[in-house]
């Protein structure tokens, strides 16, 4: 009967989802990062110098920053220190990436989170601190997405920001066509004016009901003589998002999938108000429409796939097109996704920057596109996102530079809380082989005695099998006698 | 305010069809002779050779063998080398009532409708329940949509509706996620959740209108409305929330929603796979947890089994039973239930309470059932051993101080 645990292994098991993830405890009050290179992101680099945080901000960046006598150093000589990476665009927290329905701006992220993910620990272990959980590109008006990070075991722990913005998709992904998805939007945009007019009417009848005078115009002016009656609690749920976003009050994240749909992106936008709180989520071919995207001047979420691939179809002939390179070269500011197939590098947001230097792009554009530039589409640019007095004490301290694929990501502080620590992942540790998966269950032989656990076992199995059939054979050998 | 005389007039009419079957029946009352008598009170008491006096269908007290004497006029049943168990009590079944009409799935949220109406007394399964030591039944409908409607706790002995009736409504059944996510058209978390919330908010909204006009804050009455009337007993916190729920975010969900920010009082029914992560948000409440049918969760990302409830009770959750979820496992084998939590690593005499004292306790009952303490219901099993051993079996069950099955009439194991 193998099924007494001792305390410690219950303690494992528990803890099993959050293996890194540890409580979110208090932190020290103030802790100091020295003797590391900084690479703030927004300004120069700092060849050795230290960061001081203090209550989760950070207090202090330089290359002679007075250390207070009661602060928690930290020695990261050797190392390199940069902000947290931001994930501008990702579903992969949420229990499915879109609801069965087109249109859906009274839904929250809040209810799909799923903190109990292996994303959210991998996220953590690869030197993420911000995830915008938003819903997929199968919509036309997807719920509100909201800022997150990797650590915290209710949606409520793990936000850094609700309510960010809505997701709008211009392009189809459901097998109806471009035409029906448009119209969609023209649908329910036209529904929310008249529910508007309805409601301005109603509330006007309601202030003359209260003072018990009789209606004296007609409808169209009681419309208009109710607008400014309207209170923000009067909305429905099935209008309040849609309200806010017309009038510039939530942010919209737009997917336009190919280069004919930016510029029904960028109308879009403009004719319903919310045009200077849009980012566009691209597609990879709408590089091809970059005139369009550098004159819109919105920020830009580029698709994970960097690198796109043509076939001339008279020749025969394959060119090849490194999408970020050509949003550089143009001066548009954009944020690089990691790939959602976990078997690819293309995971790595560090990964995707190295590969923009690697195709030309400059190395400071390269890091904003992984940090800076996703803090500032998000909204939250002035928290989040670079190494500055002030800022949240989001930090990636790696064991090399960040965009040198042999670096580790080392330790990860969230709002000056230690999540991470390379040395203490297990799970990182059993993936290299460097230690065995822990086995709750310790086998037992038929006297009770306790044997080490995992492949232990099955030696301990064959050992009581070979001496049964030593016993047996013993046995056999007194009987013969 | 009619439905309201309406339902009193029933009540009234099952106090007197109880009342005069209790006294034919049982006039001078009963003692059994009990081996041992769990009786699973404050205390914990476990009484060995002890006598059981039982008067008008209430335990009246206990003695000693050999020490008290029975009165003259008792019936005596001798069960000194047997053990005297509390009916077992399942928070969460299917079989009180007609199986064909558990499952209304009119829409993603059906508020208003009730298992009351489909209750069969003395049902096939409702006598297996009997003989396998069952007496109290939490029939709730079915969970293909997120509120399918309110339950009924009923007792496994009786002829007509108003004899089995304990309380309706016994609970309000909620479904979060698993099988309301193949509605129609295929819905997702987000919806569901905002649907439920949604749902309760305006049940939670029509309360409080009724409420203002009871404290006399608003001069007229508002309209009355079936369909979220009897959501007023949830939201005063005379009977529960049946939620079926399971895997970490959905329980988590339940917790923070209902538990937390609704102040429903909450039952997580079946918090199956690893819903037993979610103990560290749960400190401090007052949520139940009635594991089942599922007794054990394989992990595959760490290659590690679980036992369900003893992860739930490693975790802190003391407020911890099993059910059946019969017909999916069989109503007679509660028992079962609570044996395999062992087998995963639970405690035998928590497990036990777990499917006597703590559905109770979680169906808000337990001042009637779910111990055997002077006051409360003879409602009992004698078994001849452990019940949470699989070889015992339960030879006779008494129902509110009547013998409801005996192995030596009808034997059914």
């Amino acid at each position: 009967m193998n099924r007494r645990l001792s305390i410690q292994t219950i303690i494992i098991a528990l803890g099993a989802a959050f293996v890194v993830a540890p409580a979110l405890a208090s932190p020290p009050a103030k802790i100091a990062l020295k003797g590391g290179r900084i690479i703030p992101v927004v300004g120069e680099d700092i060849p050795v110098g230290t960061v001081l945080i203090e209550h989760g901000k950070i207090k202090a960046v330089g290359k002679d920053v007075e250390i207070p006598y009661d602060a928690m150093v930290i020695d990261i000589s050797g190392k390199v220190v940069m902000p947290g990476m931001i994930d501008a665009h990702s579903s992969r927290g949420l229990d499915i990436r879109n609801e069965n329905l087109d249109v859906t701006p009274f839904l929250d992220v809040y209810d799909a989170i799923d903190p109990s993910k292996l994303y959210f620990e991998d996220a953590l272990r690869d030197g993420v601190t911000s995830i915008h959980a938003i819903v997929g590109n199968n919509c036309v008006i997807g719920g509100l997405s909201r800022v997150i990070h990797p650590i915290g075991i209710t949606p409520d722990e793990m936000t850094q920001q609700p309510s960010v913005s809505l997701k709008l998709s211009v392009s189809p992904q459901r097998g109806s066509d471009r035409m029906a998805q448009l119209a969609t939007f023209r649908e329910t945009f036209r529904e929310l004016g008249e529910y508007l007019e309805n409601l301005a009417e109603k509330k006007y009848e309601e202030s003359l009901e209260k003072k018990d005078e009789k209606i004296k115009v007609g409808p169209d002016e009681a419309k208009k003589l109710g607008k400014d009656l309207i209170k923000p609690e009067d909305y429905d749920d099935k209008h309040r998002n849609l309200v806010k976003l017309t009038r510039g009050q939530l942010g919209a994240f737009v997917y336009a999938g190919r280069a004919g749909d930016v510029a029904a992106a960028a109308s879009l936008a403009k004719e319903h108000g919310f045009f200077k709180r849009t980012t566009l989520v691209l597609g990879a071919s709408c590089y091809k429409a970059i005139d369009e995207v550098k004159s819109a001047n919105r920020p830009v979420v580029l698709d994970s796939k960097l690198l796109y691939r043509e076939e001339n179809p008279i020749t025969g002939k394959i060119t090849e097109t490194f999408i970020p390179r050509v949003y550089a070269d143009a001066g548009v500011a954009f944020s690089l996704l990691p790939s959602s197939n976990t078997s690819l590098a293309e995971r790595y947001l560090n990964y995707q920057a190295a590969r923009c230097v690697r195709n030309g792009v400059s190395r400071q554009a390269a890091l904003e596109a992984i940090t800076i530039n996703p803090a500032r589409a998000l909204g939250i640019g002035d928290r989040f996102g670079s190494i500055e007095t002030g800022k949240t004490a989001n930090l990636v301290v790696m064991s090399g530079d960040p965009l040198d694929f042999s670096s580790w990501v080392d330790l990860v502080y969230i709002n000056g809380i230690r999540a991470y620590e390379r040395d203490d992942d297990i799970r990182l540790k059993q993936l290299l082989g460097e230690e065995k998966p822990e086995v709750a269950e310790p086998a037992k032989d038929e006297k009770g005695n306790g044997e080490a656990a995992g492949d232990k076992a099955a030696k301990a199995d064959t050992d009581s099998a070979e001496d049964k059939s030593e016993e047996t054979s013993e046995k056999a050998e007194k009987k013969k006698e | 305010m009619k439905t309201a005389s309406i339902k009193h007039l029933r009540f009234a009419v099952a106090l007197i069809a109880m009342g005069s079957f209790a006294s034919s029946v049982l006039a001078g009352g009963l003692a059994i002779k009990a081996g041992k008598v769990v009786t699973m009170n404050g205390d914990d008491a476990i009484l060995n050779n002890a006598i059981v006096f039982i008067e008008d269908g209430v335990v009246k007290g206990f003695g000693k063998q050999g020490e008290t004497k029975i009165p003259k006029g008792y019936r005596v049943i001798d069960a000194s080398d047997k053990w005297v168990v509390p009916g077992l009590v399942d928070a969460h079944n299917h079989t009180a009532g007609s199986l064909m009409d558990l499952n209304d799935m009119v829409y993603l949220t059906n508020p208003g409708l009730r298992t009351l109406e489909t209750i069969v007394p003395d049902n096939e399964l409702i006598k297996q329940a009997r003989a396998g030591g069952v007496t109290s039944v939490l029939l709730i409908p079915g969970s293909g949509t997120n509120m399918s409607g309110f339950g009924t706790i009923s007792k496994t002995a009786g002829r007509t509706v108003d004899e089995v009736v304990m309380r309706a409504p016994g609970s309000l059944k909620i479904a979060q996620a698993g099988n309301p996510e193949w509605y129609w058209y295929g819905v997702g978390r987000s919806y569901m959740n905002y649907n439920t919330r949604q749902t309760l908010e305006k049940a939670l909204a029509y309360h409080k209108k009724w409420v203002a006009f009871e404290e006399k804050k608003v001069a007229e009455p508002p309209l009355f409305d079936p369909i979220f009337d009897e959501f007023r007993g949830l939201f005063q916190r005379k009977f529960p929330a049946s939620v079926h729920t399971q895997i970490y975010q959905v329980v988590m969900t339940t917790i923070d929603m209902l538990a937390n920010k609704l102040k429903i009082r909450t039952v997580i029914d079946h918090g199956t796979f690893d819903g037993f992560k979610t103990t560290p948000i749960l400190k401090g409440s007052d949520v139940y947890t009635m594991n089942g049918p599922r007794q054990y969760w394989f992990d595959m990302s760490q290659r590690k089994m679980h036992g369900n409830c003893a992860r739930w009770w490693q975790g802190g959750q003391k407020k911890l039973g099993c059910n059946t979820d019969a017909p999916v496992v069989p109503q007679a084998e509660l028992s079962y239930q609570a044996a395999m939590a062992c087998w995963y690593g639970w405690t035998p005499y928590e497990a036990l309470k777990g499917v006597t004292r703590m559905p109770a306790e979680a169906l808000m009952i337990d001042g009637e059932v779910g111990s055997l303490e002077p006051g409360k219901s003879a409602d009992f099993g004698i078994w001849t051993g452990d019940p949470l051993d699989p070889r015992s079996s339960c030879e006779m069950t008494v129902v509110r101080g009547k013998v409801a099955y005996d192995a030596k009439v009808k034997r059914r194991f």
